[in-house]
């Protein structure tokens, strides 16, 4: 039943693209005020997505295995959470998510935007309601979630479950409200062009959706980054995995473009740029979805690959880009007034820094994630492009980068000279210092590893010694920048002095590495609702005296039938200990894996950190960037 | 020679326990270099796979044989082709790979650099 309704519900929201689509445009020839209806009919179709939503989310409580999604999905003896959650946790469902934020954003857009003009609104929601009309077709030609299977089966198959997991049920939805916005932002910025509204004006009201759009792609790829360290099992939060890159991607261009409006909301300059940002954003977003969704790519999250969805993304995305070349090319008109005056040091020149290398990670990222496919095709030769690359095309660059990154905020508008020479040389000779005496204790590459610590030190006290002075102006930019500093030497730190061991042990044997020792206590057995669990019991002795128990876990799921193991870590302020266990085939050894991790925590910290700078500035006009 | 020989020996125990550690250190960096080619995106070293399991002996073996790192590398790319490499060689298929993103770094310098020039 709840499904039949989201299935027809769906059929109307897609009548109501046409009604809005109607209204809109006779609403753009006569009449000097947005018609009321449009907004009306926007609401209404919203609606019917959100009770095709529910629907679903019905359907899946109700284990309704006579729907096919739910079917494929889900289980009875699943919890609860992970009902609801199973509902966005596959393709199907996952779009209809898509295709509620599309709908829900646009709402919101326009009721916030009752003081920009009409016309620009209105192109806004048709631009927007393509978009919308493409993610209806999709859903319901290929991969409708409401497909009816006869005879009802008995059972469902289960949830992956990997993919069991809190950080992982949100994650979708987080990462793709941050997509999504990218939506409005392209829209708008199509809208602006069209309807000549490319201004300053454009750029403060677009800057609180890119703010939000960023803020939520943060967080998203921040959980998702969390549920791969604890969840695969390899200590880990980032292996340059495709799909990961697929969500860093629409981030840089993102970034590269908040930073962009900023210059542009003060003068009316970057225009272009601006807008080839907007397009950009919203094109890596749709192919990230059009990467992962079609299984070419070769990664933990493919779990629908059909040949069929794939090329529809494909053609849909093409389409939408063809028209945005269009119209930047005949209506955008790339000409900036004299306005375009500022000098080598100033605070726009160090904007232009920001965006120059944020584009050429963009290109690393993007070339690294591609390449391999072309290259398949073309000459049928696989190569793997893994995180060594990355590393090597990223890490050089990531040093001018941090010291732009310092002074770059210092400076000011249009004209400015070197302030605080004297605090940037001490703070550099110090950084440099430390770095030399913390790298000096370990056996790894001196040269390069001091100079790209002491340049994110280098950062650290700038921007620290920044709350000092301006106390609370640009405070949300600060805050941020601050946060990104700290993620660098978290992350720098975290590789440098992480500590591991690998080594088969059975039950009471004992394993003696430099800094500790691990006893493999007991194992015990627990059923929980849908898995058996085999619990290890550890301790780990540290050189210091103290010690730790540590539990890991063997889970033996019953729906699907799948053996997972989950990590057990402790966590403290400086380091996390994190241990997983597995089986040995056809013997009684257990292979243990525990890995020291020196500022783990402070890696999540540094991202909360991020996007609190960017979201404090929607509350107070003071913090503002 | 003989001298040297005999020298290189002692060293050598002497030196056991830390050549020890870093073999270990090294079969590790190898096989974090390694595409566990049964797994979904996961490195040889993360994996536990029972192809990832007999590739980390046969790294071990490798190294006791007295193979260096790149000895390894061009060893296991004959036997299970590029794909098992992480770190893409540099050679006729991947030149755009490593430098076009590197021109794109200049070109953008380059843009940069002229919106300056055109102005004075």
């Amino acid at each position: 039943m709840a499904s039949l309704i989201g299935s027809y519900s769906l059929s109307f929201g897609l009548l109501f693209s046409v009604l809005i689509i109607f209204f809109s445009l006779r609403n753009l020839k006569d009449a000097e005020i947005l018609d009321k209806k449009i907004i009306t009919l926007t609401f209404i179709q919203f609606f019917f997505v959100v009770i095709s939503f529910f629907g679903l989310i019905i359907s899946f409580i109700n284990s309704d295995f006579s729907n096919e999604t739910v079917f494929n999905h889900s289980h009875t003896t699943k919890p609860l959470f992970y009902k609801i959650s199973g509902a966005w946790g596959n393709h199907e469902g996952s779009l209809l998510l898509w295709l509620l934020v599309l709908t829900l954003f646009i709402s919101i857009f326009l009721i916030k935007s009752n003081q920009q003009p009409k016309k620009y609104r209105i192109f806004t929601l048709l631009f927007q309601q393509i978009i919308i009309v493409g993610f209806f077709i999709f859903l319901i030609k290929t991969s409708s979630p409401f497909n009816y299977i006869f005879p009802t089966p008995n059972e469902g198959l289960g949830l992956n479950p990997i993919l069991q997991d809190p950080a992982l049920a949100i994650h979708p939805p987080i990462l793709y409200l941050g997509y999504v916005g990218s939506s409005i932002i392209f829209s708008s910025a199509l809208a602006a062009m069209v309807t000549s509204y490319v201004s300053k004006e454009w750029a403060k009201h677009i800057k609180q959706w890119v703010l939000a759009s960023w803020v939520f792609l943060t967080l998203g790829i921040l959980l998702g980054s969390i549920w791969a360290y604890y969840e695969l099992g390899w200590g880990g939060f980032w292996f340059w995995d495709p799909v990961e890159n697929v969500s860093l991607m629409p981030w840089f261009a993102l970034t590269t473009l908040l930073h962009c409006i900023l210059v542009m909301e003060r003068k009316k300059i970057l225009t272009s740029w601006a807008m080839i940002l907007s397009i950009a954003t919203f094109a890596l977003s749709m192919s990230g979805t059009f990467l992962v969704r079609s299984g070419i790519l070769n990664s933990v999250h493919t779990f629908a690959n059909d040949p069929e969805r794939g090329l529809f993304i494909l053609i849909f995305l093409f389409t939408l880009i063809f028209l945005s070349i269009f119209i930047f090319i005949f209506f955008h008109s790339g000409k900036e007034k004299i306005e375009n005056n500022f000098f080598w040091l100033s605070k726009e020149t160090s904007i232009l820094i920001n965006n120059w290398f944020m584009m050429y990670f963009l290109s690393v990222v993007l070339i690294g994630t591609i390449y391999p496919i072309f290259l398949e095709v073309i000459t049928a030769n696989k190569i793997s492009v893994g995180p060594p690359f990355y590393n090597k095309l990223i890490l050089p660059f990531l040093i001018p980068f941090l010291i732009a990154m310092a002074i770059g905020p210092n400076l000011n508008w249009v004209k400015s000279d070197f302030k605080d020479k004297f605090y940037m040389m001490i703070f550099l000779t110090i950084s440099f210092l430390l770095s030399a005496l913390i790298i000096k204790q370990f056996d790894i590459n001196f040269l390069i590893n001091t100079i790209l610590v002491t340049s994110a030190f280098f950062l650290f006290f700038s921007t620290s010694r920044e709350f000092f002075v301006k106390r609370f102006r640009n405070l949300s930019q600060n805050i941020a920048h601050f946060g990104f500093s700290l993620l660098i030497l978290s992350i720098l730190f975290n590789n440098i002095f992480s500590n591991e061991v690998i080594t088969n042990l059975k039950i009471g044997e004992t394993f003696t590495a430099e800094k500790f020792t691990i006893n493999f206590e007991n194992i015990e057995q627990e059923d929980e609702k849908n898995f058996k669990a085999i619990i290890g019991k550890f301790n780990v002795q540290n050189l210091d005296g103290s010690s730790d128990i540590l539990n890991p876990e063997l889970r033996i799921y019953n729906q699907p039938n799948i053996i997972t193991s989950e990590a057990d870590i402790k966590t403290n302020l400086f380091t996390d200990k994190f241990m997983t266990m597995n089986y040995v085939q056809n013997q009684e050894y257990f292979n243990i894996r525990y890995q020291v991790k020196p500022f783990m925590i402070w890696i999540w910290i540094s991202v909360l950190l991020i996007t609190f700078g960017g979201s404090l500035s929607f509350f107070n006009k003071r913090y503002e960037i | 020679m003989k001298f040297i020989h005999i020298f290189l020996i002692v060293i050598n125990i002497l030196n056991f326990n830390l050549l020890k550690a870093d073999e270990i250190k090294s079969e590790n960096e190898i096989a974090k270099n390694l595409r566990c080619l049964i797994c979904q995106g996961q490195s040889v070293y993360d994996s536990d796979s029972e192809f990832a399991i007999s590739l980390k002996l046969a790294i071990k073996d490798k190294i006791q044989q007295g193979m260096s790192e790149e000895e390894i590398y061009s060893f296991l790319k004959m036997k299970y082709g590029e794909w098992i490499l992480y770190d893409p060689v540099f050679n006729r298929n991947t030149y755009f790979l490593w430098l076009l993103p590197i021109l794109i770094f200049l070109a953008g310098g380059a843009i940069i650099i002229k919106k300056f020039y055109y102005k004075k």
